[in-house]
């Protein structure tokens, strides 16, 4: 791309000038009120509170300590996200295909998905770079193992793995095994263990987050 | 289905690595403050119908993809909100929220201010120059 600014040439003055070009653009929508100081931080603060792998970790945690919840969410994910007072938009339209499966010593889960739209946002966040690859998605239902294997999950053989393809229908999502020796964590200490990965059945849930 | 906009918009960026923004942990990744503002400014601007997210999406990959013709791959000097940025400043022209002579005397004047850069006699080329993404 040829630079709107030839004149500078150093990165510490291309920073400069990407604030600078930043603030300027500010300004004017705001001096024309077209936008007001606020605006910003009403469009951060969407991402920040509404949607992400935060709600995921809050249900998840409580479905932990709590085995009728659990019951629930594995039932109805929307009414658990009901029941643990998540952002509106959890259990409305845009959540309202959600369903989650459960890990056990058993049966190991794992998502994909074909369409961005698919992923289950409201409770996991944004989708992971790799999460998109054809690759990766083509992979993990042919050679599941060897694909966790990659991610570090090492499953015994014993272990049955299923692959869940999320759609506009249904985006799955993950609960994950409560590891070993958390028995003493609270639940807020237990949803601060949880990663978007945990939660899309490509990592294990450690004791202590690295 | 959608009941919010900016989830719209960000969901629609998702198709491609290249034009989706960084993310870290289900979190968009913002590394430099600017870049919390032009991308929180793109998407308040679009919702409020000032332009259509679809042509704002169109020129950020017209923008990513003139980056790419003409750098290596793994050049270091890639800056995704740059390229966010100028897409901003084109959709706001084009849509004729602001005068490109406006943007650069406001611009001068917030560099004048830091009073720390030194420029050339001739900085700066007219963003309207940029304006419309050809359609090659």
């Amino acid at each position: 791309m040829t630079s709107l600014y030839p004149g500078f040439r150093y990165d510490a003055d291309k920073e400069a000038i990407s604030e600078a070009r930043a603030k300027a653009l500010e300004s004017l929508l705001i001096e024309k009120g077209v936008i007001t100081g606020k605006t910003v931080d009403q469009v951060l603060s969407y991402f920040d509170t509404e949607m992400g792998p935060f709600n995921g970790a809050k249900l998840v945690a409580r479905a932990w300590v709590d085995p009728e919840f659990k019951k629930l969410l594995l039932e109805d994910c929307n009414a658990a996200c009901e029941m643990l007072d998540l952002p509106n938009g959890m259990s409305g339209a845009e959540g309202e295909h959600m369903r989650i499966v459960e890990n056990t010593a058993d049966v190991h889960n794992v998502v994909v998905c074909t369409l961005c739209s698919c992923y289950p946002w409201p409770t996991l966040g944004l989708p992971p770079y790799w999460f998109k690859d054809p690759t990766f998605r083509a992979r993990v239902v042919r050679e599941p193992r060897v694909v966790l294997g990659e991610f570090g999950v090492q499953l015994s053989d014993s272990v049955n793995i299923r692959i869940w393809d999320s759609s506009a229908q249904i985006r799955w999502w993950v609960l994950p095994m409560r590891p070993e020796g958390t028995e003493s964590l609270s639940e807020e200490e237990l949803a601060k263990l949880l990663t978007p990965e945990a939660m899309m059945g490509v990592a294990l849930v450690k004791a202590k987050s690295e | 289905m959608f009941t919010r906009f900016e989830h719209f918009a960000a969901t629609s960026m998702m198709g491609s690595s290249e034009e989706a923004p960084p993310r870290e942990d289900g979190h968009l990744q913002f590394d430099r403050d600017w870049e919390k503002l032009v991308f929180g400014v793109a998407i308040a601007l679009s919702k409020e119908g000032h332009f259509e997210w679809d042509e704002f999406r169109q020129a950020l990959m017209h923008n990513i993809k003139s980056w790419e013709s003409s750098h290596e791959l793994d050049d270091t000097s890639w800056d995704y909100y740059q390229c966010w940025m100028d897409a901003l400043e084109q959709a706001v022209v084009r849509a004729g929220i602001l005068e490109a002579g406006e943007i650069e005397s406001c611009l001068r004047r917030h560099l004048d201010c830091k009073g720390e850069i030194t420029r050339n006699e001739s900085p700066f080329v007219s963003i309207t120059g940029n304006v419309q993404p050809s359609t090659a």
